[in-house]
């Protein structure tokens, strides 16, 4: 199992590679040099002040050399310094963290507390019309744009104080009730699709497990119908939709971007935006490739937890068989 | 016909609407079972002997199955008619089934030792523990070593040997009156096979517990049934012990399959070459829509005319122990049927 | 079997009668439009709707009918959709067919490109395709079509591996068939339905993706209307005008349903496996 998890780590050291190979060269072809708009059309510099100012916005090397010169500072925690602010972007990413976190976390939380219980309900439903409206229930859910479900719920709630952050962002340790009655409808406008998503896939997974041969085993003991179902068939079908709500948080993660800007919540996403609309680009690097790396570690995690829940995979040490 | 008989099938039926029509599975199924007893029921795939086992348990998917007609008489009550709840409280407990693919038919991601106490917490509300330790006792009993570790155990770590023997473990452990077994070894190594079949013979009579043995294999029945059904398209087309089956079988359906059994010398089969082996000309018929008619009669050396336009009742034939056929040669017109 | 087939029918059905309303108003667009939507008319801002003004959604804070911009939008949301797809399609099925099909180094760094693509969530990943490419409206379908490349390679290489290890290409070879012929009788008639599929489906995030981007002001530019854009104007006046909000979203849930209902139902009649789930 150990070797199972340091194989997948080593894996991921290409891929990440890749994606800040992508990340630096891709914002280097940003339109509009970072050093001409911070000098804008007022300022003028001397040449020596210039050759200073190049070397500041790394300007004066090839651009090979500068990604080699990035990766060795990143590697060792220094993601550059915002142009707008000065200030240093990883301490500043770091600080809005938690936000985002949160978001994502309870969009995810909800999305499996609605999704697998209305999913196993859905492959109850014997009745072929009462089916086919689930289904196109299910679909609409994936239909919902996340940052119109937003503006409803502004437009819904904002007359009850409390339910919709509104500027008066509290932390979640400082005041948690608080915390959780404004951030619970972002969440739930972030989820909505995935729960959708979820739904479907544990209807499909339930139908397929419920026509295993070892359901039939457990109804010829005599188990009652709510211990075949969650116990037996429930166990099996959950696995599939693990993974795929592991590797649909990338959604929640758009998601959480659209909904921190609606509700102006500062979060990573937040930041992320303005560092494109400003053109900050050492801070556009530095967000786009912690997000990144963020979202693959959560999906190496989500590989994690199948392998450790799925007992076949689990145990593949081989000749233990009597 | 007063004997200790724990299960009495009268004329069970069981219908599945396909696409194709409706497929009579089952089509009027009697017999008996005694006390202790092992009885084999024999014959080919789609013959429905299947069917019959899960009918009785009422494990049939209706739809698109459905019990068409019939009684299915234990302790008084007709399993066919009865609520749900209270099959629930029977299966298990009191009547078992084993199926065929011990693969398949275990819960991959459910401890061998939980599958195994779960029934015996039910049934007998045990505690966790105390159902726990009996679901070891009977992993020792089945043979398995170190019974302790391997309770802790998930299926896909036994052979399949072991499987089906924690499958008849499973099946056993409330000590039922009756053990419905469906093809329990069709899907081993022949080596395994007899160990399994002793297995269940060793716990069936430690427990007077009755055997209802569904194979496709007259040797297995040779060798541990007392009692025999032969079915053929969903009907029971003879019935007698198994020396009755073996020295005298009456039925051409049943003559045809043991002459097919491959021996070193044999005799030649109703004007059959000795040198060839012997199958049964034809094959089973589709089971949609059958004519009312004797359904081997395609296949049969010895057809008459009246087997194309009638089903043959079932008639009481003389014999070491009660025995029925249902065949023309054995009930002609005017003859009374039993 | 009559109840499955009707649903299956039923889903795909009313996709396809949905899809085909928007295709009807775009072509109607063309020709004819309630009022003007780009001219400003301050005289008549942030009325409400009814039907004795015509303006049947109301019109935005500067005065134009918001029906009349939602149909204008419709073409370029269609169009970007499509297009992005489209695209995303060539170039992931390409890759991926030549990957499964090729095998070896080829497949395996083919799959690391398209390993490091999915690493960036795609909402993320077209964002920052924008910022790289600029706010132009038709960069959005780059933007899109890049976060595609990954889907349709990943999909065409697991339908080509399924495939290509099935019996009857053994037998086709044995027989003596080249590659090229087994590529194009045995494995594109193959993968082809799983590429439908997701084709179907990629149009309705497309949807969602688009009008994600212009919500934010990366996506289609003002005063071009988008469904997407028209949301985002619409956040700072809608408490007390909620007509500017609601509409522009409903044609995107029905749009994106369209299509999603379309593809779940190709799904349903082409997928034989699913059939005996039932």
């Amino acid at each position: 199992m150990g070797r199972y998890i340091a194989k997948r780590l080593l894996s991921l050291v290409p891929v990440l590679f890749g994606v800040s190979i992508i990340v630096f060269f891709l914002v280097r072809l940003i339109p509009g040099s970072a050093l001409q708009m911070y000098l804008g059309t007022q300022v003028e510099a001397t040449p020596q002040q210039m050759v200073e100012l190049k070397r500041i916005f790394g300007e004066d090397k090839p651009v090979p050399v500068l990604y080699v010169e990035w990766l060795g500072r990143l590697l060792r925690g220094d993601f550059g310094y915002s142009l707008r602010t000065g200030r240093p972007v990883l301490p500043d990413i770091l600080a809005r963290l938690p936000i985002s976190l949160e978001l994502t976390a309870l969009a995810l939380v909800l999305a499996l507390a609605i999704g697998i219980p209305q999913g196993i309900l859905a492959s109850l439903q014997r009745n072929p019309i009462g089916d086919v409206a689930n289904r196109m229930l299910g679909l609409l859910g994936l239909s919902l744009p996340q940052f119109w479900l937003a503006a409803l719920m502004v437009l819904l709630f904002s007359g009850f104080r409390g339910w919709i952050p509104m500027g008066n962002y509290v932390r979640f340790f400082a005041h948690p009730l608080e915390n959780l009655r404004m951030m619970i409808l972002p969440s739930l406008a972030i989820g909505v699709g995935l729960a959708a998503v979820i739904m479907r896939y544990t209807r499909n997974s339930m139908l397929e497990v419920m026509q295993m041969d070892y359901i039939r085993t457990a109804k010829a003991k005599g188990l009652k119908r709510r211990s075949v179902i969650l116990r037996h068939a429930l166990k099996n079908a959950i696995l599939p939709v693990i993974t795929v709500a592991g590797f649909n948080t990338g959604y929640l993660i758009g998601g959480a971007i659209v909904i921190e800007e609606v509700f102006a919540l500062p979060g990573m996403g937040r930041l992320a935006l303005y560092a494109i609309y400003q053109r900050d680009y050492p801070l556009i690097q530095g967000i786009v490739l912690f997000i990144a790396a963020i979202f693959v570690l959560v999906n190496l995690a989500t590989d994690l937890i199948y392998a450790v829940v799925d007992p076949r995979i689990r145990l593949d040490e081989p000749g233990r068989r009597a | 016909m007063t004997e200790d008989y724990v299960l009495k099938v009268e004329g069970l039926a069981t219908h599945f609407s396909s696409a194709g029509g409706l497929v009579k599975a089952v089509d009027g199924v009697s017999f008996e079972l005694r006390r202790g007893e092992i009885l084999g029921i024999v014959g080919e795939s789609g013959s429905g002997k299947s069917v019959t086992n899960l009918s009785i348990l009422g494990l049939v998917q209706c739809p698109p199955g459905k019990i068409a007609g019939g009684r299915v008489l234990y302790r008084e009550r007709d399993l066919l008619g009865a609520p749900e709840e209270e099959l629930r409280a029977l299966r298990g407990k009191d009547i078992s089934m084993i199926f065929q693919d011990p693969l398949t038919s275990l819960n991959p991601v459910i401890k061998i030792g939980r599958q195994i106490s779960e029934a015996i917490r039910l049934h007998h509300g045990l505690g966790r523990r105390e159902a726990a330790a009996k679901a070891v006792e009977m992993l020792a009993l089945i043979g398995i070593p170190d019974p302790e570790r391997r309770a802790g155990d998930y299926p896909h770590q036994f052979s399949g040997g072991m499987r089906q023997r924690v499958m008849i473990a499973m099946a056993l452990s409330c000590d039922p009156e009756i053990l419905i077994a469906d093809e329990p070894t069709t899907a081993l190594d022949v080596t395994i096979q007899a160990q399994i079949l002793d297995l269940i013979r060793n716990l069936s009579s430690r427990s007077k517990t009755a055997v209802i043995l569904v194979t496709h294999d007259l040797g297995v029945v040779a060798g541990m049934c007392e009692e025999v059904c032969v079915m053929y398209a969903g009907r029971i087309v003879e019935r007698a012990s198994v020396d009755d089956l073996f020295y005298d079988p009456l039925h051409p359906y049943t003559r045809g399959l043991l002459a097919s059994i491959p021996r070193a010398e044999r005799a030649p089969e109703e004007g059959g070459n000795p040198d060839r082996l012997y199958s049964i000309p034809g094959s089973p018929p589709s089971l949609v829509d059958m004519p009312d008619a004797c359904p081997f009669h395609p296949r049969c050396p010895r057809a008459m005319d009246i087997c194309r336009r009638a089903q043959p009742p079932e008639t009481s034939v003389a014999g070491l122990t009660p025995r029925t056929v249902r065949c023309w040669l054995h009930s002609g017109e005017g003859v009374d049927a039993g | 079997m009559k109840a499955p087939a009707f649903a299956r029918n039923s889903i795909a059905l009313s996709g396809a009668i949905i899809v085909g309303l928007y295709l009807a108003i775009v072509v109607v667009s063309f020709f004819w439009l309630p009022f003007d939507p780009v001219k400003m008319d301050s005289d008549h801002s942030l009325e409400a709707p009814s039907i004795a003004s015509g303006h049947l959604c109301g019109t935005d804070e500067y005065g134009r009918d918001i029906l009349s911009r939602i149909m204008k939008g419709t073409f370029v949301s269609l169009v970007i959709s499509l297009s992005a797809t489209a695209m995303g399609a060539v170039i992931g099925v390409t890759m991926g067919v030549w990957a499964g099909f090729l095998g070896g180094r080829w497949d395996h760094w083919l799959m690391r490109a398209a390993d490091v693509l999915f690493s960036f969530p795609s909402l993320l990943l077209a964002i920052f395709v924008m910022a790289v490419l600029g706010e132009k409206t038709w960069n959005v379908v780059v933007a899109i079509g890049i976060v595609y490349i990954p889907q349709f390679a990943r999909i065409s290489r697991g339908a080509i591996l399924v495939v290509k290890t099935n019996e009857f290409v053994r037998a086709a070879r044995s027989n003596g068939a080249g590659s090229g012929f087994i590529l194009f009788r045995h494995l594109l008639p193959n993968i082809l339905v799983p590429i439908i599929v997701q084709v179907s489906l990629s149009l309705s995030v497309a949807i969602l993706l688009e009008s994600s981007l212009s919500f934010l002001g990366l996506g289609v530019q003002p005063p071009e209307p988008s469904w997407g854009n028209m949301l985002s104007a619409a956040r700072n006046v809608m408490v007390i005008a909620p007509w500017t909000a609601v509409y522009p979203g409903l044609a995107i849930v029905f749009l994106v349903l369209g299509f999603n209902l379309l593809g779940d139902g190709l799904r349903d009649l082409l997928d034989p496996r699913l059939k005996n789930i039932r």
